[in-house]
């Protein structure tokens, strides 16, 4: 196994970054999530990955807060519980969405700016009131986004409101905003769709260096060669149903996982050297 | 050349009352996505209080900040108490709602201050100014002043200030807005609590003109929905230039339309409307939306 895959010796004591016992969640009596037991180690990449209909998208709902769920998450060892959406952001829970859920009559910056709500010490009195604690904050606010924006090299567009952006400019805007609230869980959900594969593996280097050591990135991808390139951890999930969990190399010697998530039949190739040579393509 | 300015400037002064309560129509609608009926109720209560303020002895540069106050807590109470229990239950629950208000403060307002019209004295005093070949009352020049400082003061909380950065958010994309920690419960009840004051300054601009009484903003409110519908209910800018728009057609209408007048006047804004709707649903200042069906 690389060096590079096995967590820092730290984390070995700290608690994992997420942890899931026993969740589940049906939908009219489909169940979308069942009995999902796994752990998210703290730091680096980690990536959920599954068919069309797996449940990646729901898992992250449910870890947002947005889905009621049976079962427990953990973040860092604490209870979720039933915290509401915004007290999990708070607690350094951030996101992207599949189509990057941004405010479109706002500018980039304003976007940006918009995460560092969640840390704010700004009241509502504060605000109305425009006290001096106010100013400082939003002064120091709007240079961090802009900074932000720079990094992600879409300065030039801070002022430009979002709505008629590209697509791949939107989704670096979205990802800013989810820095800005310095998340210690960064989730994003397919954040290489509609990018190449050298831009997407730059954005998550990106990503990865801005967020530092404290946040640990969470991957949902379709693109399978990106994630085994980045990701300590993989967790696959079919029809709602936890089918691995481990590192690059452990899913994808799992036959399983070849099973499900490429088809054994149809190949001429067995399936886990077709899972190898994508890795291979990929590094 | 002299009667069309003034009676232009005479609808500007109404057109300012359905403007702010067009206003606090629009900012709820783009927080809950639904029509508070009860808004022209509200500003008719804040009336009645402040005309118990000032009976009692309160300066009337007192009166205007504790209605303000009172009537911010009102809104967001009544959006806490009220509102937030049923806001998961559909448009039509939330129409219901705020129908009821409108029956139950209308209600209210009656059994403790009756149903007759009441004198109210104006806050500015009864001066009257002569610019030129026009006439000015104290009462318009002041409550329009007072109109305008305070949505301006409106505008500028939501554009240039964290919280209205946050209450945009909120109206914008609610579920975004919680994922960054933003709590839409309380930017909700922020915004139900500002709609209230700005009706609440309508409401005390409109009583020394029209009269105090129960009914004092029945026809304001079907003013301000139609100023709303024109301005378009996505856009803040939209229903105050919708109110103004009103304000001044009717006017010019009555006096220059034969055969109009009176109630009649009613009929005005709403065959205008009728027929910008036609070429743009959304309104004048609207954002064009669409639903998967």
């Amino acid at each position: 196994m690389p060096a590079a895959a096995a967590p820092p010796a730290s984390s070995a004591e700290s608690p994992p970054a997420l942890g899931a016992r026993g969740v589940g969640l049906s939908f009219a009596g489909l169940r979308a999530l069942d009995g999902l037991q796994f752990e998210v180690p703290a730091g680096g990449t980690s990536a959920v990955i599954g068919p069309n209909g797996a449940g990646k998208t729901t898992l992250f709902n449910c870890i947002s807060g947005l889905y009621r769920h049976e079962g427990e998450l953990l973040l860092h060892g604490r209870p979720l519980g039933r915290l509401r959406p915004h007290q999990r952001a708070r607690l350094g829970v951030a996101r992207t969405f599949q189509t990057p859920a941004l405010l479109d009559g706002e500018s980039a910056l304003q976007n940006v700016a918009l995460g560092a709500v969640a840390h704010s010490r700004v009241g509502v009195l504060d605000s109305m009131l425009m006290t001096p604690r106010r100013r400082r904050e939003e002064q120091a606010t709007l240079e961090q986004a802009f900074e932000l924006l720079r990094r992600a090299g879409i300065d030039q567009l801070a002022d430009r409101p979002v709505a008629g952006l590209p697509h791949g400019d939107r989704r670096r805007v979205e990802v800013s905003r989810a820095l800005m609230s310095a998340p210690t869980l960064l989730m994003l959900d397919e954040p290489a769709a509609g990018l190449g594969a050298e831009e997407a593996r730059d954005l998550l280097r990106e990503v990865e260096e801005v967020a530092g050591p404290g946040t640990t990135v969470l991957l949902v991808e379709h693109d399978v060669a990106l994630v085994m390139s980045v990701a300590r951890r993989v967790v696959v999930l079919d029809s709602g149903r936890l089918l691995a969990v481990g590192t690059p190399d452990e899913v994808r010697a799992d036959p399983r996982v070849v099973e499900a998530y490429l088809g054994a039949e149809d190949v001429d190739e067995p399936a886990p050297e077709r899972l190898h040579a994508v890795s291979e393509e990929a590094s | 050349m002299t009667e069309f300015l003034q009676q232009t400037v005479s609808g500007l002064t109404t057109g300012l009352v359905y403007a702010a309560l067009a206003l606090a129509i629009a900012l709820i609608f783009q927080g809950t996505g639904t029509l508070n009926f009860a808004q022209g109720e509200f500003a008719t209560l804040a009336a009645f209080v402040a005309f118990a303020l000032s009976t009692a002895g309160l300066s009337w540069w007192l009166v205007v900040p504790v209605l303000v106050v009172v009537a911010f807590v009102f809104g967001a109470g009544v959006e806490r108490l009220l509102v937030r229990p049923v806001e998961n239950s559909g448009p039509l629950a939330l129409l219901t709602v705020t129908a009821a208000l409108l029956l139950g403060t209308n209600a209210v307002t009656a059994l403790i201050w009756g149903t007759d019209v009441r004198s109210m004295p104006s806050p500015f005093g009864d001066s009257v100014f002569h610019v030129g070949a026009l006439t000015f009352t104290a009462q318009a020049l002041g409550g329009g002043a007072l109109v305008l400082v305070t949505m301006l003061v409106c505008g500028a909380v939501f554009r240039f200030t964290p919280l209205g950065l946050r209450l945009r958010a909120v109206a914008d994309n609610p579920d975004s807005a919680r994922l960054l920690g933003i709590s839409t419960g309380l930017m909700l009840a922020v915004g139900w609590g500002i709609a209230a004051a700005v009706g609440a300054i309508a409401g005390l601009v409109a009583a020394p003109t029209l009269g105090l009484s129960p009914e004092l903003m029945t026809n304001a409110l079907l003013l301000a929905l139609a100023a709303t519908t024109l301005g378009g209910f996505s856009s803040r800018l939209g229903a105050v230039v919708g109110g103004l728009l009103v304000g001044v057609l009717s006017n010019l209408a009555s006096r220059y339309v034969p055969g109009i007048g009176g109630d009649l006047q009613l009929v005005v804004p709403f065959a205008i409307i009728f027929l910008v709707l036609l070429v743009r649903p959304q309104g004048l200042f609207g954002r064009a939306s669409t639903v998967r069906a």
